[in-house]
């Protein structure tokens, strides 16, 4: 860990412009915000991982547990294939992030690391046309359980690795000339959806939420074009797919609890993991939401930084028109914080501070805010009678002191200052 | 029973007026007209509306009460012209409500009024009170739209004024007394408001109008005017923003 450290400290010197403008952790890596060509700081990331023991051949064969990845850079000519690594076996922990809390950084990114991509360059938008390969890929995502799969690459898979702060990371990758995969059985929620070439994608998302059915495996299901009405079918970059999903489910679920009765007081959730605090304000009010972050200097989005690096993003009770600039993330925890609203039957106001503290060197997804949010929505809450009883809670179990939450806080902001009707009567 | 006819132009201003603020409402029906009264759903602001059955072209009723979703009622208006003449009718015993535009009928379900209980109205004395034409306040957040989130109302001797401060740029709206149809003040009063909020409600009210401004320091702002000829009288009330560091 203190290796990794000390070697985003060496890139301090290199990129000190565009990391001290607080550039980097508005663009995370994905948007070339600083105008060089690729991100400097994942490029040297990338570079030091080449010397990883590689897996050394042209062929390989082994179970995917079962995992698709689908590229987005070149929309919409992109590089689709499967994720296997060169294990055979119950390799289902590998792709299914609801399992991951509690896991060290090391040991995600341990077993992340193992899973070769094989690409192959498809039309997202007209994918019928590429053949066989594409209907395999489908297959595998729609299949429940690992499946034996047998990749050839045109060369060897090369030690890029992939960080990326919506994607889970996984490990080196190589062109694919041909694949073979096992046959398993599907899911039972997207296969219905897979063949039921009416039904909206909204649909299938939802009815297969509603079954059961994993939030990781519907992504997997939605990025592969299995879903949705016939002539709109196409496949979506993984990184697009997941938030997509993550919107879909929390908007849905939003329909409901937004007209719920409110909570009867103020709660606060807290919870800790992988160097990440949380704590989740519940309001008795109606819905509104915000994620807040704040990255210390010398973690993943920060790292050069000499100071916390805040970024807020909030909605009222009308929802919110613009794409959150923190992105995927605010989607997935407004999507967990819904689930609990719901099984509750309850709406609130909802305000998340999150604090990235220094151990967070690695971005490891999406599926991080959404699996700790709901873990700590699974601990018993602190219940107060006021706002201010809450932040003084949140002063106690945070780091940042809660005049510096309020200042980067609509929702808070607007708690304190923007007076009620009932205030008059 | 509730039975009507009204002008879509009419029924289309009212429908406007109601739903910047909320979408499913009551109304109080007796023989003279209908009111409502609700507050939206984040209780920042409220509206209360009289519809005297003058507005109507033709009105009978007993007392009852009615729950609509207004974006259906907007559906309907879209089937009408300006000028049309709108049937509305109260089936009571099927539960529906039935709209006539021309050879269409539209029937449709009440919305259940149980769960909405009866909205109080915070009884205030505001101290200043202003007439302007509705379309200078249009102007004014138009021209406030892109600077802040907020706005100030002032009334003093001199006038009203309308200002918007955001970090880097400020715009006023200054109404001197020669403009205003009606000022009366003790003395200087501000309050501020979201911007969002006042600028639906303004939006809301048909810009040949004028509306009458209730003011007082740190204190909601009242909004009144009369449409359809004198027949209709509405309130809005919006709770201010007050900064306590």
């Amino acid at each position: 860990m203190t290796g990794t450290a000390k070697f985003f400290d060496s890139m301090a010197s290199y990129n000190k412009q565009d990391t001290s403008s607080g550039l980097c952790v508005l663009c995370k890596g994905s948007r070339n915000l600083c105008g060089k060509d690729r991100c400097p700081l994942m490029i040297k990331f990338y570079s030091q991982s080449k010397t990883r023991p590689l897996i050394d051949a042209k062929d390989l064969v082994g179970s995917s547990p079962p995992a698709v990845f689908v590229g987005r850079y070149g929309y919409p000519k992109v590089d689709i294939g499967p994720l296997l690594p060169p294990d055979l076996g119950d390799t289902s922990e590998m792709d299914t992030p609801e399992m991951w809390v509690g896991k060290s950084i090391d040991s995600i990114v341990d077993f992340r690391f193992r899973l070769v991509r094989g690409k192959y360059r498809i039309d997202a938008k007209n994918f019928r046309a590429a053949g066989r390969i594409v209907d395999q890929v489908q297959e595998l995502a729609l299949t429940e359980k690992p499946v034996d799969v047998e990749a050839n690459f045109s060369q060897k898979p090369r030690g890029r690795v992939i960080l990326d702060d919506e994607v889970q990371p996984f490990g080196p990758s190589a062109r694919m000339e041909r694949m073979r995969a096992a046959n398993g059985r599907f899911e039972r929620y997207l296969e219905r959806s897979f063949y039921d070439t009416d039904m909206k994608a909204v649909d299938g998302v939802i009815n297969a939420y509603r079954n059961g059915t994993l939030i990781s495996e519907i992504q997997k299901a939605f990025s592969v074009g299995t879903m949705g009405i016939d002539k709109n079918r196409r496949f979506v970059p993984t990184r697009w797919s997941i938030t997509a999903v993550d919107d879909i489910i929390g908007k849905d679920l939003l329909k409901t609890t937004k007209f719920n009765r409110t909570i009867d007081e103020f709660r606060i959730y807290q919870w800790e993991e992988l160097d990440n605090r949380w704590c989740i304000l519940m309001m008795p009010c109606t819905w509104r939401f915000e994620l807040i972050e704040a990255w210390y200097p010398n973690t993943t989005w920060n790292p050069s930084g000499k100071s916390i690096s805040i970024l807020s993003d909030h909605e009222f009770f009308d929802g919110r028109t613009e794409y959150a600039s923190i992105g995927g993330c605010y989607y997935a925890s407004r999507m967990a914080v819904n689930e609990l609203l719901t099984e509750e039957r309850r709406t609130a106001g909802v305000v998340i501070f999150r604090e990235a503290h220094p151990g967070y060197v690695m971005p490891v997804g999406v599926w991080n805010v959404r699996e700790n949010v709901r873990a700590a929505l699974k601990m018993k809450p602190f219940k107060f009678d006021s706002l201010e009883g809450a932040m003084s809670h949140v002063d106690k179990v945070m780091d940042i002191p809660r005049k510096t939450w309020i200042a980067n806080s609509g929702v808070l902001r607007d708690m304190m200052i923007q007076r009620r009707i009932e205030d008059y009567l | 029973m509730f039975k009507a006819e009204i002008r879509s132009d009419t029924l289309k201003s009212v429908v406007n007026i109601i739903s910047t603020l909320i979408d499913e409402v009551k109304f109080t029906v007796d023989q003279n007209g209908m009111e409502l009264k609700a507050v939206d759903p984040a209780h920042v602001a409220m509206i209360e509306m009289q519809i005297k059955s003058g507005a109507f072209e033709s009105f009978s009723a007993d007392n009852t009460e009615i729950g609509v979703d207004l974006d259906k009622i907007k559906d309907v208006l879209k089937l009408a012209g300006a000028s049309d003449v709108i049937s509305i009718e109260l089936d009571e015993d099927r539960g529906k409500l039935i709209f006539k535009v021309g050879n269409i009928t539209r029937r449709m379900n009440l919305v259940d009024t149980s769960s909405m209980g009866e909205t109080k109205v915070p009884q205030l004395d505001l101290s200043a009170s202003v007439t302007v034409p509705v379309s200078e306040l249009q102007r004014g957040i138009k021209a406030s739209e892109s600077i802040s989130d907020h706005i100030a109302l002032t009334a003093n001797e001199a006038g009203f004024s309308l200002s918007c401060e955001g970090d880097t740029d400020s715009v006023d709206l200054v109404l001197d007394k020669s403009v205003l149809s009606e000022l009366e003040v003790k003395s200087e009063v501000r309050s501020i408001f979201p911007l969002d909020y006042f600028s639906n409600l303004v939006k809301a009210v048909p810009s040949d109008l004028s509306v009458t401004i209730s003011l007082d320091t740190d204190f909601p702002v009242k909004i009144n005017f009369d449409m359809a000829d004198g027949n209709g009288n509405v309130r809005y009330l919006l709770a201010p923003r007050i900064e306590n560091d």
